[in-house]
């Protein structure tokens, strides 16, 4: 469907993307994940056109749209801002490109109604200023005006990192649900790492203008192909040095030279170890009370390692207990430095 | 594609050919060559015998008679500085941050400045206090003993624009004490501060940028005022250069080189300070850190005594405000006779300052009584006042509409991130005009432009017969560009970048994007600067005056001429009581203006269908109670 090859985008002496390649399949949903200044929003400016690599080729539906201006090439965006023209109604925001277009009014009529109903904006809303919109109704406004001139792909910029906490999570769910529903393939850059797992079909992690890695939500969180993507998504334990060597001293598979991480969520307390599995003996320090999950904070004597429970009331522990740690090698994603992921289980 | 692209290519390269064309003619052809041309004439004097000597006027300004018109103007500047200060903080505390009773009342008496100023102001207040004005009158009435003069020279120059030149206050010191959070205020209470240290070391030194540009301002505004010492009679710097430009070398030596050399030196002052202005402009702001801002409440004077003061000084300052106010829209209604003898006649209101003429019959030296036909005639039917009227309108109205079309093109290239660095070439050469003097931008254009030879303009005299009013115009236009596109660029910045990128991926071309998406976003502010520039132009004197000519005699150039026609030889009976009407007219159009502006444009499009909603509403239970009301008596 969309193909990237080799794109290479610079800015003056920057390079801001290094040989980019990604290939997204039909209707799928798409992610490019990663902090900001990592490229993933030149990306996406690349293939929507505003940005025009130095080489490199922007392929959707074998057609070559690299050089081919932007107005043409049937990809709708919904912005981070939304950039909803705030002198217009909202019928007349969505009505836009159809004017452009030249259709005929009764025609243009029809489709605003037709989209403005999928994206569930009343016939009364239609009539308003964006301003007079919540968020989220300005939301599915950007939505329905990307999608009303039929575009073959919906490319979204961060478009729900203004919004509130709360209203994130409900639009997210709404955002998911609508693509299913349209089947339309989408691009969508987020910096929020929960927020790509959640909406993802598969997710491109983006730093320094790389590529790390492309995989499905599962694959990038539990077999992290770089030392930076295990990093950056979710949060992990690094095994220090003593650490390794007492689980190496149990005769567990763990290689000393590389860098050894192991997932909060991996580790558990005082419960006995299954085969294979190791206890490391501990003291709670600190517990962060999160109300689905309580966090750990349990020193080691040469490291402090974070720990989640989940808080069902039957394993709930104090500050100075004397804990055990158990831990399953298995678990432990190793990297060796510089060099790409060795991922076990 | 290509030979689309390519087409696209040449189309753009002309286009920048001819804006680039159209911005040098501007800047060189009205800005740089006139004003270089006054700089260079001081140095062109020729002596008795005809030899060129170049420093003639430097040695003339040296030996004396030149340096008073210098000192009297800075003596007024700096005198303004501290009054307008004072009076100016003095007005936006008693109805901003204090707690006043009346004081919504007072800041309308306050801001009347806003709907009148320059000549309209000053004739109002020599209505009231020149030696035959109705105050001085009924005080010389009451004590025969009262100088009657005494509303003459410097002290009625600064008493005048002490109260004239507060609307920037007004304005800008308003809008900063009402920016202020008022959560510091209370974290000050609340730690033992009383409400006057509170203004002392909280709120003043927040207000310390905005009085500093105010104060800037004033300076200026003081050493280049125009029509108060011209109308009261005070020798400072302009009125001496209009003198002199219009002078001649038959009647002393080389006026017009003094002329230069008067108005460069006003433009190194002003260029001095603007300096100063912007590098502390540039050092920054003291910016609120606050996220959520609390309104700022008033302040109870508590202290009974010093409660009492403020109300009397605030009252005193609103009749000072008002008085010139009140009697300008009454006498405006009253006979010829009852302004000449400074009595109001409660009996007799008119219209015929207005509308309408009437015949006047005096009686003459041999004893015979004549009638002068339509010697009494108001505002609209008096030929020379209308013809004024609707000059001053024409040419505002143009130069207004000129000025905001250049500066929005300049502001749209400029907006391109392609274009930075041309970009801020192109903003300086617009800014360029608000380091010079208004007087030295149209003294040198009548200079420069007085000549066959300018080969830019077709080697036609701009200053000659009609032409002069395309000369004001270019004034009008060039000096109002820095205003505009301080404004103006202002309102370029709320447009978002994503817009423009979300209307060319719905496939707009680049003029359709102008026009649909971002003309509608700035269109409110480019509109609101068109009316402040052509509210600033209608009643423009310091232009016109020094074009001084037939053909380019302003609106305020006849009122004006008003003050000392009078009855002369029985014309013009009643041009104090035109006089009158033309400031209402004035303040009524400013009003309307400045309601336009800040009332109804302010509001987005959310406001407005909000508006039209209600109004809506409104017609449909008028309707449905008429409804109701046949029905009932069809049952009935």
């Amino acid at each position: 469907m969309i193909k990237l090859n080799d794109i290479v985008v610079k800015f003056g002496d920057f390079t801001a993307l290094h040989n980019i390649n990604v290939h997204v399949k039909e209707g799928e949903f798409f992610t490019f994940l990663g902090p900001s200044g990592c490229g993933k929003t030149t990306t996406l400016r690349t293939i929507t056109g505003f940005i025009e690599p130095v080489s490199g080729s922007v392929v959707v539906k074998d057609r070559d749209i690299t050089h081919v201006p932007i107005e043409d090439r049937n990809i709708g965006i919904v912005f981070q801002s939304y950039a909803l023209f705030p002198t217009m109604t909202v019928y007349d925001n969505i009505a836009f490109g159809l004017k452009i277009k030249k259709m005929k009014k009764a025609e243009i009529d029809r489709k605003v109604r037709e989209i403005a109903q999928k994206v569930d904006l009343s016939d009364e809303q239609l009539k308003k200023a964006v301003s007079q919109l919540s968020g989220g109704q300005q939301q599915r406004v950007a939505i329905a005006r990307a999608l009303v001139t039929g575009p073959a792909i919906i490319c979204m910029d961060e478009p729900l990192s203004n919004l509130d906490a709360k209203l994130r999570v409900q639009l997210r769910n709404e955002l998911k649900k609508m693509q299913k529903d349209f089947g339309i393939t989408t691009i969508y850059v987020t910096h929020d790492q929960e927020e790509a797992l959640t909406l993802s079909d598969r997710i491109a992690v983006f730093n320094k203008g790389y590529i790390e890695q492309i995989g499905t939500p599962n694959e990038v969180y539990n077999h992290s192909k770089t030392e930076f993507v295990c990093n950056f998504i979710g949060d992990i334990n690094r095994l220090e040095d003593e650490v390794v060597e007492k689980l190496v001293a149990t005769g567990a598979a763990v290689d000393a030279m590389k860098h050894n991480y192991v997932r909060l969520e991996r580790l558990h307390v005082n419960v006995p170890p299954q085969p294979g599995q190791v206890a490391l003996r501990g003291k709670v320090t600190m517990r962060e009370y999160y109300g689905l999950y309580i966090k750990y904070y349990i020193d080691l004597g040469s490291q402090s390692i974070k720990v989640i429970e989940k808080n069902d009331g039957v394993r709930i522990y104090e500050e100075g207990q004397e804990v055990e740690v158990v831990i399953d090698p298995r678990d432990i994603m190793a990297y060796a430095p510089g060099e790409e992921a060795e991922v076990g289980a | 594609m290509t030979q689309r692209l390519d087409r696209k290519f040449h189309a753009d390269w002309l286009l920048r050919l001819v804006g680039i064309a159209f911005f040098a003619y501007l800047f060189f052809g009205f800005m740089l060559l006139p004003c270089l041309n006054t700089l260079t004439s001081i140095f062109n004097v020729k002596n008795s015998s005809g030899a060129r000597d170049p420093l003639a006027v430097i040695r003339f300004f040296l030996a004396g008679s030149m340096g008073k018109y210098v000192w009297n103007s800075l003596r007024l500047a700096i005198l303004l500085m501290i009054t307008v200060n004072v009076v100016g903080i003095s007005i936006v505390l008693l109805t901003e941050y204090f707690d006043i009773k009346g004081a919504k009342i007072l800041r309308l008496g306050y801001m009347t400045t806003m709907i009148y100023s320059g000549v309209a102001l000053v004739t109002g207040y020599m209505f009231l206090y020149a030696s035959d004005g109705i105050l001085t009158t009924a005080l010389k009435n009451a004590f025969p003993s009262f100088n009657p003069n005494w509303f003459s020279g410097f002290n009625a120059v600064l008493f005048t624009m002490t109260f004239a030149c507060t609307s920037n206050h007004m304005l800008f010191l308003r809008n900063a004490i009402r920016g202020i959070d008022y959560n510091t205020v209370e974290a000050a209470r609340n730690m033992g501060a009383n409400p006057f240290k509170v203004l002392w070391k909280v709120v003043f030194p927040t207000l310390i940028p905005t009085l500093f540009s105010l104060t800037v301002m004033t300076f200026i505004t003081g050493l280049c005022a125009m029509s108060a010492p011209t109308l009261l009679g005070y020798d400072s710097i302009n009125p001496e250069i209009v003198r002199l430009a219009g002078s001649s070398t038959a009647d002393e030596s080389f006026p017009q080189a003094r002329a230069a050399l008067l108005s460069i030196i006003l433009a190194m002052f002003t260029i001095v300070l603007l300096t100063v202005l912007s590098a502390y402009e540039r050092k920054g702001h003291y910016l609120s850190v606050s996220k959520t801002k609390a309104k700022l409440q008033k302040q109870k004077i508590n202290n009974p005594v010093a409660n009492v003061l403020a109300h009397i000084y605030a009252y005193v300052l609103f009749i000072i405000y008002m008085t010139p106010v009140v009697m300008i829209i009454v006498f405006s209604f009253q006979t010829y006779q009852a302004i000449r003898l400074k009595k109001l006649d409660l009996g007799s209101w008119t219209l015929i300052n207005f509308f309408g003429q009437q015949d006047y019959e005096y009686l003459t030296s041999r004893g015979k009584y004549k009638t002068r036909v339509g010697s009494i005639s108001g505002v609209f039917s008096n030929e020379a006042t209308l013809g004024g009227i609707k000059l001053s309108f024409l040419l505002s109205a143009l130069a207004a509409a000129l000025a905001c079309v250049i500066v929005v093109v300049a502001c749209n290239y400029m907006f391109n991130k392609k274009h930075k660095k041309s970009g801020v070439v192109l903003e300086y050469a617009l800014l360029f005009p608000w380091l010079l003097p208004t007087i030295l931008i149209c003294y040198s254009y009548r200079t420069y432009f007085n000549s066959n030879s300018v080969w830019y303009v077709g080697n036609q005299n701009l200053y000659y017969a009609q032409n002069v009013r395309l000369l004001i115009i270019m004034a009008y236009t060039v000096t109002k560009l820095p205003f505009s596109l301080r404004m103006i660029k202002a309102s370029f910045y709320a447009i978002d970048e994503e817009l423009e990128d979300a209307a060319r991926n719905l496939g707009s071309s680049p003029l359709r994007t102008f026009l649909r998406v971002k003309l509608p976003i700035i269109l409110p502010s480019v509109l609101a600067v068109f009316a402040l520039n052509f509210n600033a132009l209608f009643t423009e004197y310091d232009m016109s005056a020094t074009f001084a000519s037939t053909y380019g005699t302003s609106y305020a150039m006849v009122i004006q001429a008003m003050c000392a026609e009078e009855g002369l030889y029985g014309y013009n009976v009643n041009a104090s009581g035109r006089r009158c009407a033309s400031t209402v007219f004035i303040m009524l159009v400013s009003g309307l203006i400045l309601y336009l502006v800040y009332g109804v444009g302010a509001r987005d499009l959310g406001e407005r269908l909000d508006a039209r909603k209600r109004r809506h509403d409104r017609w449909d239970r008028f309707l449905s109670l008429f409804a109701k009301k046949q029905t009932s008596e069809v049952k009935g």
